[in-house]
């Protein structure tokens, strides 16, 4: 029996029809993307409230006409809040996607995971190298980006590289560096 | 694109990760039956392998892996990992599928291929149906099963020779003296 006979031999076993109602029964199992969306949806809302009421806050004591300056400060703070919070949810992805650190190639120790959104990489005969995606914070750069499921940015003169085993960021974000010897 | 798909999926989307199965789903299912012989249980293994994307140890790395090859392995680790339990008597047997009424209604040779690929080592039989009935190439079945490609050319070759075997009574000489 040469090959192409065996083939048509292999051939002749059919799957049968697929069972009906496969897909309403995945999608019955879903409860848990459900949860996160209302929980996502519930973030905002909450922000959203918050600084609402700050606001009205501030506008009722504020006695006379600064109040655009005021408005214009209340908006930075909470621009930035935004951008922490979104910075601590990457942290938090990155935490749970088992990164790979690698400086000039060279594997080296985990990150460490600090407050405010921030991660920590040692960087041997460097010291530590705090990164974040939050810019306008005092005494931090801009040396690198956030793409995909990777993190790279500049550590002196080595380059870094973390690797996570699933996307972190939707679109490219820039990383803002702080060099602690 | 399946890994835009699947970072949507990853948010919570429903929608994204039911577009991702109906992409993928029915050769998922084949495979999977192929493997267990029983429908029920190879629905029950895909539902499993869409669930555990969303799930937070998801190992899925779209810039080292196509979302279908992953997919595959999936089915085939919990293929793996529900035969183990068997073993062990930890899981009930398969209600299979093939049934007296439904054999009676296949053809007598489906029914022997059946059978023979049933009765091929695990390892041979994964390998065998991920090349012929699925059609991928050496090295996307090596990524799956986690073998070097010369150990996937090796386990086919052994698991066609044996076919050849098994299915001897059906080759061309003896179909034309039925």
């Amino acid at each position: 029996m040469n090959d192409d006979e065996l083939d048509r031999l292999l051939d002749a076993w059919e799957p049968p029809p697929p069972p009906v109602g496969v897909r309403k029964r995945l999608r019955a199992r879903l409860p848990q993307a459900e949860q996160r969306r209302f929980t996502h949806w519930r973030r905002w809302a909450l922000l959203i409230a918050v600084a609402s009421a700050t606001l009205a806050i501030s506008l009722g004591q504020s006695t006379d006409t600064q109040w655009p300056i005021q408005f214009t400060r209340l908006y930075d703070w909470l621009i930035q809040n935004i951008d922490i919070w979104r910075a601590g949810e990457i942290r938090d992805r990155v935490r749970l996607s088992d990164p790979k650190v690698y400086v000039d190639e060279q594997l080296v120790s985990p990150p460490n995971y600090g407050p405010a959104a921030k991660i920590s990489v040692s960087v041997p005969g460097d010291g530590v190298y705090s990164i974040i995606s939050v810019p306008g914070i005092t005494g931090w750069v801009e040396n690198g980006r956030i793409h995909g499921s990777v993190i790279e940015f500049k550590a002196g003169n080595k380059q870094v590289r973390i690797e996570c085993n699933k996307p972190i960021v939707q679109s490219d974000l820039p990383v803002f560096v702080r060099h602690q010897p | 694109m399946p890994e835009q798909l699947l970072r949507e999926a990853e948010s919570g989307r429903q929608k994204s990760l039911m577009r991702l199965s109906d992409d993928h789903h029915l050769r998922l299912l084949r495979f999977a039956w192929r493997l267990t012989g029983s429908m029920a249980d190879a629905e029950d293994i895909v539902q499993e392998c869409f669930l555990a994307l969303l799930r937070p140890g998801c190992t899925f790395n779209p810039a080292r892996t196509p979302i279908l090859t992953y997919l595959f392995g999936v089915v085939r680790n919990q293929w793996l990992k529900r035969l183990r339990l068997r073993e062990q008597g930890e899981a009930p047997e398969s209600i299979d599928s093939r049934t007296p009424e439904t054999e009676a209604v296949r053809s007598e040779l489906a029914a022997a291929v059946a059978k023979a690929i049933a009765e091929l080592p695990e390892s041979q039989r994964e390998v065998l149906v991920l090349a012929h009935y699925e059609q991928l190439p050496l090295a996307e079945i090596a990524e799956i099963t986690n073998l070097e490609p010369t150990a996937v050319k090796s386990r086919l070759q052994r698991a066609r020779a044996t076919m050849r075997e098994s299915l001897a009574a059906f080759g061309p000489q003896t179909e034309r003296s039925i």
